[in-house]
């Protein structure tokens, strides 16, 4: 144990990464908190949401090495797999991204564009008032806010399975170093 | 393990239905149903005073009108059911 801790630990979210990462979050945290009434405000936090977003998307293709979609987004085989895995546990720590952790950023980027997208459409003299694309806006809202809470609950329970606090690992970038059967 | 999972999706549902029955922009006190002017009337009022109409809802005890003004500007406007009068809010009149 004395020899472990001893060991340095590994850099593994680049601050583009982190600032990403918690950008989305306060600019995801305030658009859902003014959303009655819209606004202003609401729209921008909307915007702002979407650029990071997208950054992240582009960072995902000439980023550091954990940050790559390419690194850590598995087929849906390897994905099961690992699921079925966690169900026995016994699945191997991921340094990076885990599969099922890697599916959910794919949603979320996903889900946070279809939400703006459809809130920038009611904002247009073609949309405007238009009732199909405020109720769509409102469920892709909806779906939102329930990844979200997956996402924190994948976060929370993966973190109490490798004793180790992915929350600050996303505020200081660093983890505990790779044992053998450890997925890097 | 499963607690906190638990606990988290519990509070997260809580937390999504107190929240989405919030009202928008404007309530009005409005009464019965039976003493409200037809949407018609007030669709017909605006109309009038060169208002292009999209859509009127109910929200909050008004009428949520969406339109374009004479201008042609995107408006969102509340209006009293009984009394047709504007009700002010932070979205119009700016």
């Amino acid at each position: 144990m004395k020899r472990e801790q001893a060991r340095p630990s590994v850099r593994v979210w680049d601050p583009f990464v982190r600032i990403a990462h918690w950008t989305l979050v306060l600019t995801v945290a305030g658009a859902w908190l003014t959303q009655v009434g819209g606004g202003r405000w609401h729209e921008w936090l909307g915007y702002a949401a979407l650029a990071v977003v997208i950054a992240r998307v582009a960072w995902g293709r000439i980023g550091s090495s954990y940050a790559r979609f390419g690194r850590f987004v598995r087929s849906p085989a390897a994905t099961l797999h690992y699921a079925q895995q966690v169900m026995r546990h016994a699945e191997p720590r991921h340094i990076g991204h885990n599969p099922l952790g890697a599916y959910m950023i794919v949603l979320l980027v996903l889900t946070v564009i279809l939400v703006s997208a459809t809130g920038w459409l009611y904002t247009t003299d073609a949309f405007w008032g238009i009732k199909w694309v405020e109720d769509l806006h409102q469920a892709v809202s909806d779906v939102l806010v329930a990844l979200v809470t997956l996402h924190v609950a994948g976060v929370v329970f993966t973190s109490f399975r490798q004793r180790e606090n992915l929350v600050g690992a996303m505020l200081h970038g660093a983890k505990r170093p790779p044992d053998d059967r450890d997925v890097e | 393990m499963k607690f906190t999972v638990i606990a988290a999706l519990s509070a997260a549902a809580l937390f999504g239905v107190a929240t989405s029955h919030a009202t928008g922009l404007a309530t009005c006190d409005s009464g019965p149903r039976e003493t409200w002017q037809p949407q018609e009337r007030l669709e017909k009022m605006l109309s009038e005073r060169g208002w292009k109409i999209r859509r009127i809802k109910e929200d909050g005890g008004c009428y949520e009108v969406y339109a374009f003004d004479g201008k042609g500007d995107r408006v969102e406007a509340y209006f009293h059911p009984t009394t047709l009068d504007l009700v002010p809010t932070s979205r119009y009149p700016r």
